[in-house]
């Protein structure tokens, strides 16, 4: 078996009470594209429990897709669970007479930690003007931005980090999915910026690129995402646990990055 | 736990995986450093070369690994390359192989009965298991398409379909699981929370294979996700290994 406490633990029990997992990249509801079968907050704490992740930063799927309508949701479920979940704000790009509207309830909204941005959906790029007062508000707070990337986009692949990075440079950026397939590319990003993180979910997966991120950017420049109710959170958690890595540095994906960053 | 991996590839391709395993030394290191006792294997070389050099070829580099079990791949029997059908069966038992997979995108053929009717009907009553990959491409039928046109050709035939998901496929492999009771999906890419749970609830825990896609996704994920799904032992040991082992029990060469 690997050398690790830390896996050993798992392995075990299914969690650790050393390792608190804090989830960076989660969800709530249900989607159109997926067969959910725990989509919902009692749900997700029963596997929160089972895995041992402490606390989960989530955007609604309906906020994803219906601003006015989502982010409510998501206050709710923090305002009624504040020990378990923080919420991303989400912004929809294509309909840009309401962007400030959700910006200004931003400050108000149980759990809010920072925005969610989901821009390959909406086909809109994240260096676009239409995000802007989210960017904003972001710079003027230092909040955590969450973008979902993906590898060859023209909405947020990371031919587009640097710039955004650069103009925002208060806003912790949070890659969601790092890039997906552009591995050495975002994780020099990451190493060169300071306020571009890889966040894993998805990527975790594939084998090879938690030792790439680990030895390109280092450990402290990366966080764990499931995309929960998406995916189970001991399959990335395996994925971490079973990487040649020190244990140090699966400390630092699993929680300590994200507690720093978010102050949890 | 015991853990029967049926989804292991090794060797060298064209296109090589972010972390590549060229020999069967690099599979079995990581799967004592992830708790896996047995593998299912195929060759990369069965693939991107031929089934004709590989078939060998696997057998000669796994042969001193017990824990190791070679797989071999199908060709059309029509042009001859791999023997007839009953010299490519007798082969098989001789080298003690016990399951094929096919490769139609890499080997340009279509998939069916007019190619290989005489060969899978062998196959159904010897009930040798056929492993397909859901990226899988034969003509103009991919994916679950190309699943559900073999099925319903051989409705009894045992089909494993590896590497689905990870981003939703219960409502393509559920249906087929309804309707072909020799059809089986391996959990390398069944990443969905509490799925093998849920799957196994409404189905029971026999249709499903452990696999972990090495060397292309990690083999900790797929391990640890089925050791704390929240299911009984019984149903987490049959599909760790269980159900693999039965099916490989069954053919009869
Ligand atoms: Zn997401």
């Amino acid at each position: 078996m690997v050398d690790s406490q830390l896996a050993a633990e798992f392995v075990a029990r299914g969690r650790s009470a050393a390792c608190p997992v804090i989830d960076t990249h989660a969800h709530y509801g249900e989607f159109c594209g997926i067969y959910f079968p725990h989509p919902h907050a009692e749900q997700m704490l029963g596997t929160m429990d089972r895995a041992g992740v402490r606390i989960c930063i989530f955007a609604s799927h309906m906020a994803l897709v219906d601003p006015r309508r989502g982010n409510e949701l998501s206050a709710r479920v923090c305002a009624e669970h504040p020990d378990r979940f923080r919420c991303y704000l989400a912004i929809n790009p294509n309909y840009p007479d309401q962007v400030a509207a959700e910006v200004a309830r931003a400050e108000s909204m149980a759990g809010f930690v920072g925005y969610k941005f989901l821009s390959d959906y909406y086909q809109y790029p994240i260096t676009g003007d239409r995000y802007k007062p989210a960017l904003e508000h972001a710079e003027d707070r230092s909040l955590a931005v969450l973008l979902h990337t993906w590898g060859g986009s023209q909405f947020d692949g990371p031919a587009l980090w640097e710039e955004l990075a650069t103009r925002y440079p208060h806003v912790t950026f949070l890659m969601g999915h790092s890039g997906y397939g552009e591995w050495e590319k975002a994780a020099r990003l990451a190493r060169d910026i300071d306020n571009i993180y890889l966040e894993l979910c998805a990527a975790y997966s594939v084998r090879g690129v938690i030792e790439l991120f680990c030895e390109i950017a280092g450990s402290h420049k990366v966080t764990f995402g499931t995309d929960l109710p998406w995916f189970d959170p001991h399959y990335g958690i395996g994925c971490v646990l079973f990487a040649d890595i020190s244990d140090e540095d699966r400390h630092n994906i699993l929680h300590r990055n994200a507690e720093r960053i978010f102050g949890l | 736990m015991e853990f029967f991996d049926c989804n292991c590839e090794i060797g060298v391709l064209t296109q090589p995986p972010l972390a590549p395993a060229v020999g069967p030394e690099a599979l079995v290191q990581e799967m004592e450093r992830v708790g896996i006792e047995r593998a299912l294997v195929r060759h990369a070389c069965q693939i991107d070369e031929s089934p004709i050099v590989g078939n060998p070829y696997a057998l000669q580099v796994l042969a001193p690994y017990d824990n190791l079990l070679p797989t071999w791949s199908i060709l059309p029997p029509q042009c001859g390359e791999l023997g007839t059908v009953d010299e490519f069966i007798t082969a098989m038992s001789r080298a003690g192989v016990r399951a094929l997979w096919a490769f139609p995108s890499k080997h340009n053929y279509l998939l069916n009965a007019e190619t290989f009717g005489e060969l899978f009907e062998e196959m159904i009553a010897r009930r040798i298991p056929l492993f397909l990959r859901s990226t899988e491409q034969s003509g103009s039928l991919r994916g679950w398409e190309l699943c559900t046109d073999l099925l319903r050709q051989f409705p009894q035939l045992t089909l494993i379909l590896v590497g689905h998901g990870s981003w939703g496929t219960d409502r393509f492999f559920r249906p087929l699981i309804e309707r072909y009771p020799n059809f089986y999906v391996d959990t390398s890419r069944y990443e969905l929370e509490g799925g093998i749970a849920d799957f196994c609830r409404t189905y029971g825990p026999h249709r499903l294979l452990f696999g972990t896609a090495f060397p292309y996704t990690s083999m900790g994920g797929p391990m640890l996700t089925l050791l704390h799904c929240d299911m009984p032992d019984d149903y987490k040991a049959a599909v760790a290994a269980g159900n693999l082992a039965r099916i490989l029990q069954e053919v009869q060469l």
